[in-house]
């Protein structure tokens, strides 16, 4: 008989073990529907939808919870004192960033998945280190399973940023199975601007037409065709295109002694802004020297006037000319040379 | 500052002819200030025998000088020939010369008909439905002509040469271009001028046989013909002017260029009130003969009706036939009634061009690139490709250039071009707004990628020459009227003629734009009495008031020795270009050191051994890069070549040569490919080897084939191939290719691109055996070793052989089982 009260103790414990056990497993789901709350208060106080995160909301969102969670972070780092950085584009970046999170938000109807947050480098350095943030730009995605921040956390690649918001949203839809939609971007102009710029327009349009009618614009002025054509020029052959595409700087500082600018870029593959401009200007001006000698100066009746004239254009072409060649010498490193016969030598 | 519509002006007014002759007598030493005058004109004296001398004089020293240009234009462009030999040079053009060698041999309809089963295995490739056919036709034409005559050149030969030939037509193209717009003098400095700028010389020596060595000629000659249209308003030059462009068309695929700019011409004109029934001529049969001639050519076909880049000419088109009724009405009616009607016209033709906009824009959205090539949109985004088309934005000679490469391929031509703009605007003309219009748009697209920089030469040539010209013009007067002994004879007093002269001129300016623009034919009869009666008074006046606008003597004399010294730092820049930086044919490489000369004819040597070493139906796998090469001169199948059309098929070489032996062999076996070619530098420095293009053939494979994945190929993001590299990197197969057997050379294998000593030395192949290395290891060449049998007793049996017999006994021993 003494078995059974044993038997009957064991089975007491075991029940009151899967209460307790039960009571636990309820107490945490409740702790993770809680951090979904959060996450969506957090979440809709924001404008775009990107949540910002610190380190004490770090620890409590991620590390101090156990995978899986409910949930997908995905992390924009930013660095607010490397903004001025063009080259690293992170304000830009991160305009994508909240463009995303607006649209992923408005598309799924308040998804508890997925959410897009944002981490600041000096508030939260040991976030970063927790992430082993080496460089940036820097995105990425915490999945629901993800044990170690650092080992588990998937860094978008570099080819994601460069479609923009588009680009990223594949990134997303890739790797966690959830789909983004379509981008909402804000119109160029909001609708408050178009209804002052389409009367004006209109009004406008009613001038434009009746002046070309009456063949009184510009379009009939040879002088801003010229005026047009020279510029044209000029920006072209200062590589302002470059400067556009490259987003280069107008200047650099130098590395060495910070009070120092750095107009000149030795290396023929990359200018700076300054540099092409002083070029450019350079290549056209002697150009319209040599016009104004030739078109304007045979007008001018005074001979010492023309004379004077004539050695100052000479002198500046010269001038000018010599430049061109010595900083394309610098430049490139090319060195110019004749062939001579060889008897010569 | 209206000007009047040229269209006032009676198309019957006389004097055209005679002083297209006066602009050449008196240009060839002083150009361009040539200006007809209406109103001396009908005082006729009898002519001299001087002045005809004169002409003849001219005339024949523009002949001759012309010819000097031609003989600079080809021989500047030798420099090739010279240095190296007679040789194709780089890729392309070894397909373009594989192509003619078909087309001389088999004709050609064959030629059109040509489907190449041997590049591209298994697929293939049409060639004749997808080449640019102008350059093949014209050198074949070439060839097949002097066969003929009994000139036994080879088709190499002739290749090699249609660059530099086609180069001094394209300076005589430019003569007559820049003839009609300023005059002869202009016309000849410009085509000096073209004749040595680097920019066209980089795609044109001796044996560069590609598009754009015709493209170029083409290009300039269909602009002459359209000035000469429009100057004439001759149906018969609007007729040629179609079929120049039908061989521009044949030619390249710029050709868009001139569909576009024409009708931004046409445009302009009609928008500042130049229209004229000469525009009516130049443009309507241009665009529609031109269309249709287009058509013909399979590579363009219908997009010649259907995609956006055309769509300009077809608007303009239509505006240019609004315009043209407008004009009717206004002529046929009073103006009362005019003003009744213009408002009818006027709302009509604009809900007509609603309408035809409208659709065009429905056209345009329904396709996903708006109807634009992804070329043409980063043309009119600059930023476009840098975001959008990553494989475009990668190309080198898509980059925006920054200013050396203007001073590198222009040079000088940089300077004068501002003052040849300025020079056309006084006076402006159809002509000179045309050129503008060239200038402002090819620098402008120039500017957005530095492979549009040939399109900008000939126009930079041609405002350099009328600049220059116009300049010579200024100075040379001044002094010839100011030299001492001149001036005993012929004392004016400057001061109180001068308002006079000031009326004068401008009476000039305004004659000469009717004049040029105005060039009606009139009978030959006529035109030569007219001649004689027009040259001696306006010789006489012209020089009377040119003798008021002069320059102090001195200052002039100082000028004329900068420009001078310009233009000799023009011609020192050419020929140091076209020595130095654009002759090397990249296919023979030569290195100076201080014991000589090296020359390493590494390719050749492995074409070579692949065509006398190789079973005629063997293929080859390779980089894309050499395909061209391999097929036309080693005769092999290859997998893929540069004409890259299917990027599967080239992802699928990228991921056999980055993956592990065994799998990239499994790879190539199942494409039958039996030897792979793999061009290693390490030895020799050569830079541009397969190892370097490699991040290229990972980054293609892993975007079809995701298992490739590129960081497994980099060491904290930073590609190498030493003791650091990753393990995929060291037992890649292009590793292995390239790295086999390099210990044995100096005994470190030290790669001399990479400065570094490489991370894996001693490793055998298991699957690979090499067949032939080039004398500097830049070429090497290994065979797919066959099967195995899978038989187990047998296998272990050929295991142990093999580890203890070399390869060629084990091939031995395999040929032993009567079913290999």
């Amino acid at each position: 008989m003494a078995i059974f009260p044993a038997k009957l103790h064991l089975h007491l414990l075991l029940a009151s073990f899967n209460i307790v056990s039960v009571f636990l497993l309820t107490a945490g789901s409740e702790s993770e529907s809680v951090l979904v709350n959060d996450l969506l208060a957090l979440q809709s106080q924001s404008t775009s939808g990107v949540i910002h995160l610190d380190d004490s909301t770090v620890s409590r969102f991620l590390a101090s919870t156990t995978a899986p969670r409910p949930y997908s972070l995905l992390i924009f780092f930013d660095a607010a004192q490397l903004h001025d950085k063009t080259e690293l584009r992170l304000k830009e970046l991160r305009k994508e960033f909240g463009l995303l999170a607006s649209s992923f938000i408005e598309n799924n109807n308040r998804s508890t998945k997925l959410f897009f947050c944002d981490i600041e480098f000096r508030e939260s350095q040991s976030s970063f280190h927790l992430f082993g943030v080496k460089s940036f730009p820097h995105i990425g995605l915490v999945g629901e399973a993800a044990r170690s921040m650092k080992d588990d956390s998937e860094q978008m690649d570099q080819s994601y940023f460069s479609l923009m918001a588009e680009s990223m949203a594949e990134f997303v839809e890739a790797r966690t199975k959830l789909t983004v939609g379509t981008i909402h971007r804000p119109p160029i102009f909001s609708k408050q601007q178009l209804t002052v710029i389409v009367p004006i327009l209109l009004i406008w349009s009613q001038f434009m037409f009746k002046k070309i009618f009456t063949r009184e614009t510009l379009l009939l002025d040879p002088k801003a065709w010229l005026a047009g054509a020279v510029f044209v020029y000029f920006f072209s052959v200062s590589g302002a295109m470059h400067n556009i595409i490259r987003n280069m700087p107008m200047f650099l500082v130098d590395r060495n002694d910070p009070s120092k600018l750095i107009f000149f870029y030795q290396g023929s593959g990359i200018q700076l802004g300054a540099e092409g401009f002083f070029i450019g200007f350079l290549y056209t001006v002697v150009g319209l020297l040599l016009a104004f000698v030739t078109h304007f100066l045979v007008w001018v009746k005074d001979t010492t006037v023309k004379r004077v004239a004539m050695i100052f254009v000479m002198l500046v072409s010269f001038w000018a000319v010599n430049k061109v060649i010595s900083l394309d010498n610098w430049k490139t490193g090319y060195v110019v040379h004749a062939f001579w016969p060889s008897k010569w030598n | 500052m209206t000007p009047p519509p040229s269209f006032c002006i009676s198309p019957k007014s006389s004097l055209p002819q005679s002083t297209q002759a006066n602009h050449l007598n008196r240009n060839v030493n002083w150009p361009s200030m040539a200006a007809p005058e209406t109103s001396t004109a009908i005082a006729a004296t009898p002519t001299t025998n001087g002045t005809t001398l004169r002409h003849a004089f001219g005339n024949v020293l523009s002949f001759f000088i012309l010819l000097l240009i031609g003989v600079l234009a080809f021989s500047i462009r030798l420099f090739s020939v010279i240095k190296y030999e007679s040789i194709i040079h780089e890729f392309d053009p070894y397909f373009n010369y594989r192509v003619t060698q078909f087309l001389s041999k088999n004709g050609i309809y064959e030629f059109w008909n040509w489907f190449d089963d041997r590049t591209w295995y298994p697929l293939g490739r049409v060639i004749g439905g997808t080449v640019y056919p102008g350059l093949t036709l014209t050198a074949g034409t070439i060839w097949w002509l002097l066969n003929s005559l009994n000139i036994p050149l080879s088709v190499e030969t002739v290749c090699v040469f249609t660059a530099p030939i086609f180069s001094a037509f394209a300076s005589w193209a430019t003569y007559l271009l820049t003839k009609e717009v300023k005059g002869p003098g202009a016309g000849l400095t410009a085509a000096a001028l073209l004749a040595m700028v680097p920019s066209y010389i980089s795609r044109s020596v001796a044996g560069s046989y590609d598009n754009e060595a015709v493209a170029i000629f083409a290009l300039i000659f269909t602009f002459y013909l359209y000035i000469k249209t429009l100057n004439t308003g001759s149906l018969f030059y609007a007729t040629l002017n179609a079929l120049a462009y039908f061989y521009m068309v044949c030619s390249w695929g710029g050709y868009t260029f001139i569909i576009n700019l024409i009708p931004m011409h046409v445009l302009l004109c009609i928008v500042t009130g130049r229209y004229s029934p000469r525009l009516y001529i130049a443009y309507a049969p241009l665009v529609v003969l031109g269309t249709v001639l287009a058509a013909l050519v399979p590579v363009v076909g219908f997009n010649a009706v259907m995609t956006s880049e055309h769509f300009a000419s077809f608007l303009v088109f239509i505006v240019i036939h609004v315009v043209a009724f407008v004009y009717y009405i206004k002529g046929i009616l009073s103006p009362k009634m005019f003003k009744m009607a213009v408002t009818l016209v006027v709302s009509v033709g604009l809900v007509v061009c609603c309408a035809v906009i409208a659709v065009l824009v429905a056209l345009v959205a329904s396709s996903p690139t708006k109807g634009w090539s992804g070329r043409s949109l980063s043309l009119l985004d600059p930023t476009y490709a840098s975001k959008y088309i990553p494989i475009i934005a990668s190309v080198s000679e898509h980059q925006p250039p920054t200013w050396p490469s203007y001073f590198m391929d222009i040079n000088v031509l940089a300077f004068l071009v501002p003052a040849g703009i300025i020079a056309c605007f006084s006076p402006l003309s159809d002509a000179s707004s045309f050129v503008v219009l060239y200038i402002v748009t090819s620098v402008y697209f120039s500017g957005v990628m530095v492979r549009l920089m040939l399109v900008l030469a000939p126009a930079a040539c041609i405002l350099s020459g009328i600049a220059l010209s116009q300049a010579f013009d200024v100075f040379t007067r001044s002094i010839k009227f100011q030299l001492p002994s001149l001036t005993m004879n012929s004392e004016v007093d400057e001061q109180g003629s001068n308002p006079v002269t000031v009326e004068g001129q401008t009476e000039v300016t305004k004659t000469d734009k009717s004049g040029v623009t105005l060039k009606e034919r009139p009978s030959r009869k006529n035109k030569k009495k007219e001649k004689e009666q027009l040259e001696k008074p306006s010789v006489k006046s012209k020089a009377e008031k040119k003798r008021l606008l002069v320059l102090p003597l001195e200052a002039s004399v100082i000028a004329l020795l900068l420009l001078v010294l310009l233009g000799g730092f023009y011609v020192v820049h050419c020929v140091w270009a076209a020595a130095e930086a654009y002759s090397a044919p990249s296919i023979v490489l030569t290195s100076h050191s201080h014991d000589g000369l090296h020359v390493f004819d590494d390719f050749r040597e492995a074409y070579a051994w692949l065509s006398h070493n190789t079973d005629v139906d063997d293929k080859v796998a390779s980089w894309w890069d050499y395909g061209y090469q391999t097929t036309a001169m080693a005769n092999r199948t290859v997998i893929v070549d540069n004409n890259t059309w299917n990027n599967t098929h080239i992802a699928t070489v990228g991921t056999a040569m980055s993956s592990p032996e065994k799998a990239a062999w499994e790879i190539f076996n199942s494409l039958d490919v039996k030897y792979v070619l793999v061009v290693f530098g390490g030895l020799v420095g050569y830079p541009s080897d397969d190892i370097n293009k490699f991040l290229w053939m990972v980054r293609i494979g892993g975007g079809v084939f995701p298992h490739i994945k590129e960081p497994d190929y980099l060491r904290d993001g930073q590609y190498r191939i030493d003791s650091q590299a990753t393990p995929t990197m060291l037992n890649c197969l292009m590793y292995k290719l390239s790295y086999y057997r390099f210990v044995e050379t100096d005994g470190k294998a030290f790669d001399r691109v990479r400065r570094t000593e490489i991370g894996k030395k001693y490793f055998k192949l298991s699957h690979f055996e090499e067949v032939f290395t080039t004398h500097h290891w830049m070429v090497r060449i290994y065979k797919l070793k066959p099967q195995k049998n899978r038989i187990r007793g047998k296998m272990k049996k050929s295991k142990s052989k093999s580890k203890s017999t070399s390869s060629s006994k084990r091939s031995g021993t395999l040929k032993k089982n009567p079913w290999q």
